[in-house]
């Protein structure tokens, strides 16, 4: 399995508000195909944190019903270009990934 | 000869090294998983029904029905066929959003996502869910003041996901 990083963020500036939209790309299997589960199939992100500049903003925490290559859009309050964006991710297996972009 | 002694020392020698392998082992097995899931809910992720999932991610089941929540599920809306890639969007007009919780009904484990929030994050919030297949309910539930709301939405689904 290739770790190459692909995962994608979009921070852009709108009047009152940061639109972040984040892609993250990962298989998200839960192991269960037509209901038969395996433990071994199991491979799923689990904690995803988003920080403006040092500041935590949000904290999602998934389960295996989350999509394939989870996607992600909210708001942040206010904002200034050049802000960043940071996302961290990691998931059940201990893989971890992240991304970040300046706002726009 | 020295054998009997040597025999001893080797002896000695293989528990000792079966042993700390043994610890080493034991050690990270079972703190690696301990730290990577020190912060995800797995009660809340493996409980089978949507009281027990409130219950132990909000810590309560009590809900406020709400038409605050404005809750949409699917493009376009209700009408989805393919539940492995379900589109949800959630707003509120609700202050103090602490925590929103995106559940299935009818799904092996009912909880998909929480969102954990931190002062400056704004609504609407957009993701993509599984569902399985047949008839289910997409729920909502916002803690706001320690207080929960929630809607619901029904679809039907044809291509079920895995979730």
């Amino acid at each position: 399995m290739s770790m190459l990083n692909q995962d994608r963020l979009r921070a852009t500036l709108r009047a009152n508000h940061t639109e972040v939209r984040i892609l993250l790309i990962h298989p998200m299997t839960s192991g269960r195909i037509n209901g038969a589960l395996s433990e071994a199939g199991l491979h799923f992100i689990q904690d995803i944190r988003c920080w403006r500049n040092e500041d935590e903003m949000l904290a999602i925490k998934c389960g295996t019903a989350t999509a394939e290559n989870p996607y992600f859009a909210f708001r942040l309050r206010e904002g200034q270009l050049g802000d960043k964006i940071k996302v961290r991710w990691v998931d059940n297996i201990g893989q971890k990934g992240g991304v970040h972009a300046l706002v726009k | 000869m020295i054998a009997p002694f040597h025999s001893g020392r080797r002896a000695a020698l293989k528990q000792f090294i079966s042993a700390s392998t043994l610890a080493m082992v034991a050690s990270s097995g079972l703190l690696l998983p301990q730290r990577v899931l020190a912060h995800w809910p797995s009660d809340a992720f493996t409980a089978d029904t949507v009281e027990d999932v409130l219950l132990a991610l909000m810590g309560q089941s009590e809900i406020i029905e709400n038409s605050d929540v404005v809750f949409t599920v699917g493009k376009p809306t209700n009408l989805v066929t393919d539940g492995k890639s379900v589109t949800v969007e959630v707003a509120s007009r609700l202050e103090n959003i602490e925590r929103i919780a995106i559940l299935v009904d009818n799904n092996p484990n009912p909880l998909v996502m929480s969102f954990d929030l931190m002062g400056s994050v704004m609504m609407p919030l957009k993701s993509r869910i599984e569902i399985i297949a047949g008839e289910s309910q997409v729920i909502a539930v916002i803690r706001a003041d320690g207080k929960l709301y929630k809607t619901t939405r029904n679809v039907r689904i044809y291509v079920g996901g895995n979730p």
